[in-house]
């Protein structure tokens, strides 16, 4: 059993030049941004007339001028050597490779809500969210992730819905249809 | 003596049973989530917050307070208990914690870790009993300018003080300041950043930008590289009444009185947070032990779990203080806190002491109660706690994606909200990869458009005139303070980043032999 577990003595050779470069694509991405979020800050309205003796834009300059100077800042650094150490954690394998398809269908199962919430209803998506989650992580049994999934949605629908007041959406736009149908059927 | 009459009307709406209740399930929730592993106070908290918002205010705030300083405490078990190989060096309490537990003495390590929360969460919420009142009442004399002086410097400590490395705290700042800017300006109505979106109209609530950060980035990020194989838990036997030993009792209560005279100050003022406190606590401890305890550190001394763990919780009652009385966010979980006030229609400043003082007092009486609460419950239920531990890890991740997706949807009830969402926690999947700390990110988000509120109206006064900001001898202080705060607080950072480099596993077999060295000393005496 505890040969399983990884102890942080020893780095993956090779795995310094793949972070320096993925640091540099992210804060790249960030001067990127920072410089058009400046270009932006010039086509803010200033209403004609206005009384306010800082206008809308003053802030935002500043913010978005800071933005680019530390962004730009922190891509000298990555390339001057002093690349970010990543963030460590108990449940982190700091010498894991990343697991790229995790994070992948992580995001897609979390994004599923935005169509399954309207569609389905609450309970209904957290279903497919769990599920989806679970599995992606690694789940042994996909029967339990869907039995976990669904218990989960009803109890938060009963407690968040139905005794706390929030108005969380039981069924959707399908469902309802669904369940008429059988209601008249059966009426 | 008038803050006191307030005060006891403050307890006397708090405890009314169904107060008491809420109080009780804040704490009890707000530790069951925060000794889950990887959920910190800040993501407890967001996590937490749906259950408040179809409460009435007194009730929000009294089970907020719980959830507060349950979740605050829910960590250390945490570290405490569960054998994290060689990583867990940037919590001080998993350093002596961990290692007392894996000699068996994790009982002792708990009780001391429960009690000593406990005598410094009462005595900082009495500190701040005290000076909250004189605070607020001279907030009300502050300008514009001055309060403006005080964010820049919350800013700065924060952007720089939280997290490794100054520069990419700073970035995180920015990009929190610039996710503040979003949306309708309140004094010209002009749409900024919006991308013609209408509903970015309103903003992106600060609850939004923490649940994102924190939860679906950190379930990402640790998806990204999880762990394999179970971590083994230690387990946690006998009686809790016979946890502390006499020579505990004796060996703890000076680290106590001294974590909590560390941490409440810290946290007060803008310099780290927690994380500064028990590193302090920590190395003053082991400066002061005396000869026979003094080679047990490193090797499960309990001084080092006592004295950090006080600093820790006076620390959080700390934060508190610019809080209520200044409005000022200093941490992440302050953060979440202020936004979740202003979701109940509360609005923290100098002002509140004297339009809500019914509303104040009740919350700080809660906090006096959510400690007593805490105690009550965590020393018999801590076989619990152990069991939560070993929740498997791919249900645990699953779950927090869906409180998460809970908590944004229960903002606004709009779909958007969740693909807002989903891109704030890939951006915290890549800041956590390259070590750029979120915390800044989410401060700069709620603060950035209430300092943006003090400038205009500082400049509105002065007629355009900058010079203004600088004119008050209140501000010349505050600027002067700012530079001391971060010179102090990186010459700290950088003397505890170089003793965690320092930092060595150690064998179990090695603890043991120390423990029993020192027990044969204790007896020749």
């Amino acid at each position: 059993m505890t040969s399983q577990i990884t102890t942080g003595a020893s780095a993956v050779a090779g795995a310094p030049r793949s972070r320096r470069l993925g640091e540099l694509v992210f804060v790249g991405v960030i001067v990127v941004f920072a410089g058009v979020a400046l270009v932006m800050t010039g086509f803010i309205r200033e209403p004609v007339g206005s009384s306010n003796v800082l206008g809308a834009r003053v802030v935002p300059y500043a913010v978005t001028g800071l933005m680019l100077l530390a962004s730009v800042a922190a891509f000298v650094a990555v390339l001057r050597g002093d690349v970010g150490a990543p963030d460590e954690g108990e449940d982190v394998d700091t010498e894991a490779r990343t697991s790229w398809k995790t994070v992948g269908l992580l995001a897609l199962a979390f994004a599923s809500l935005m169509i399954v919430i309207p569609i389905a209803g609450w309970p209904a998506a957290v279903v497919v969210l769990f599920a989806g989650a679970s599995l992606a992580l690694g789940a042994s049994s996909w029967w339990k992730a869907l039995l976990l999934g669904l218990g989960l949605g009803v109890l938060t629908q009963l407690l968040f819905g139905n005794l706390l007041g929030l108005s969380l959406p039981p069924f959707g736009t399908i469902l309802p249809g669904l369940v008429e149908g059988t209601g008249v059927l059966g009426g | 003596m008038d803050s006191l009459q307030l005060l006891m009307d403050g307890f006397a709406t708090a405890l009314q049973p169904q107060y008491l209740l809420f109080a009780f399930v804040g704490v009890l929730l707000g530790t069951a989530v925060g000794v889950l592993p990887g959920i910190g106070p800040a993501m407890t908290v967001a996590l937490l917050l749906p259950l408040t918002y179809t409460l009435d205010v007194t009730s929000a705030i009294i089970m907020f307070a719980g959830i507060y300083y349950g979740g605050m405490y829910g960590g250390s078990t945490t570290s405490i208990l569960l054998n994290t190989p060689g990583e867990s060096a940037s919590i001080v309490t998993a350093l002596e914690g961990n290692k007392m537990a894996r000699m068996g003495r994790a009982t002792s390590a708990l009780a001391t870790s429960a009690i000593g929360s406990f005598i410094a969460g009462t005595i900082a919420t009495a500190l701040l009993t005290l000076f909250a009142p004189f605070i607020a009442d001279f907030a009300v004399t502050l300008g514009p300018a001055d309060y403006f002086a005080l964010m820049i410097v919350a800013f700065l400590t924060v952007g720089a003080l939280l997290g490794a490395s100054p520069i990419r705290g700073i970035v995180s700042l920015s990009i929190g300041l610039f996710l503040g800017l979003i949306g309708t300006d309140t004094l010209t109505g002009q749409a900024r950043f919006t991308f013609s979106i209408p509903n970015l109209g309103d903003g992106i609530d600060v609850v939004i930008v923490a649940v994102g950060l924190f939860a679906v980035g950190e379930a990402l990020y640790v998806g990204s590289r999880l762990r394999s194989g179970a971590l083994p838990i230690i387990p946690v036997s006998g009686s809790w009444r016979s946890w502390m030993k006499k020579s505990d009792w004796k060996r703890s209560w000076k680290p106590w009185l001294r974590g909590t005279a560390i941490g409440f100050p810290i946290g007060a003022i803008p310099a780290g947070g927690a994380d500064v406190a028990t590193f302090l606590s920590y190395a003053t401890e082991k400066k002061l032990a005396k000869d026979p305890y003094r080679k047990q550190f490193g090797k499960g001394a309990i001084e080092g779990v006592a004295g950090p763990e006080a600093a820790n919780n006076a620390a959080a009652a700390g934060v508190l203080v610019p809080l209520l009385t200044l409005g000022l966010p200093t941490t992440a979980t302050a953060a979440i806190i202020i936004s979740a006030f202003q979701t109940y229609g509360i609005r923290p400043g100098p002002l509140l002491f004297d339009s809500q003082p019914a509303l104040v007092w009740a919350l700080i009486a809660s906090l006096y109660i959510g400690n007593v609460v805490l105690i009550i419950l965590n020393l018999p239920l801590v076989g619990i706690w152990a069991k939560v531990l070993q929740i498997p890890r791919p249900y645990l991740y699953a779950g927090i994606l869906v409180f998460a997706g809970l908590g944004a949807y229960a903002a606004n009830f709009t779909i958007f909200d969740i693909g807002v969402l989903l891109l704030l926690g890939v951006i915290g999947f890549f800041m956590r990869r390259h070590g750029y700390p979120v915390s800044p990110m989410v401060v700069g988000a709620i603060l950035g458009p209430m300092a943006e509120e003090q400038l205009r109206k500082a400049m509105a006064i002065s007629q355009g005139d900058a010079l203004y900001l600088v004119h008050s001898p209140i501000s010349i202080v505050i600027y002067s303070a700012m530079v001391l705060i971060i010179v102090l607080g990186i010459w700290l950072k950088h003397r505890q980043a170089r003793f965690e480099a320092a930092l060595s596993d150690i064998d179990t077999a090695t603890i043991r032999t120390v423990d029993e060295e020192i027990a044969q000393q204790l007896r020749k005496q």
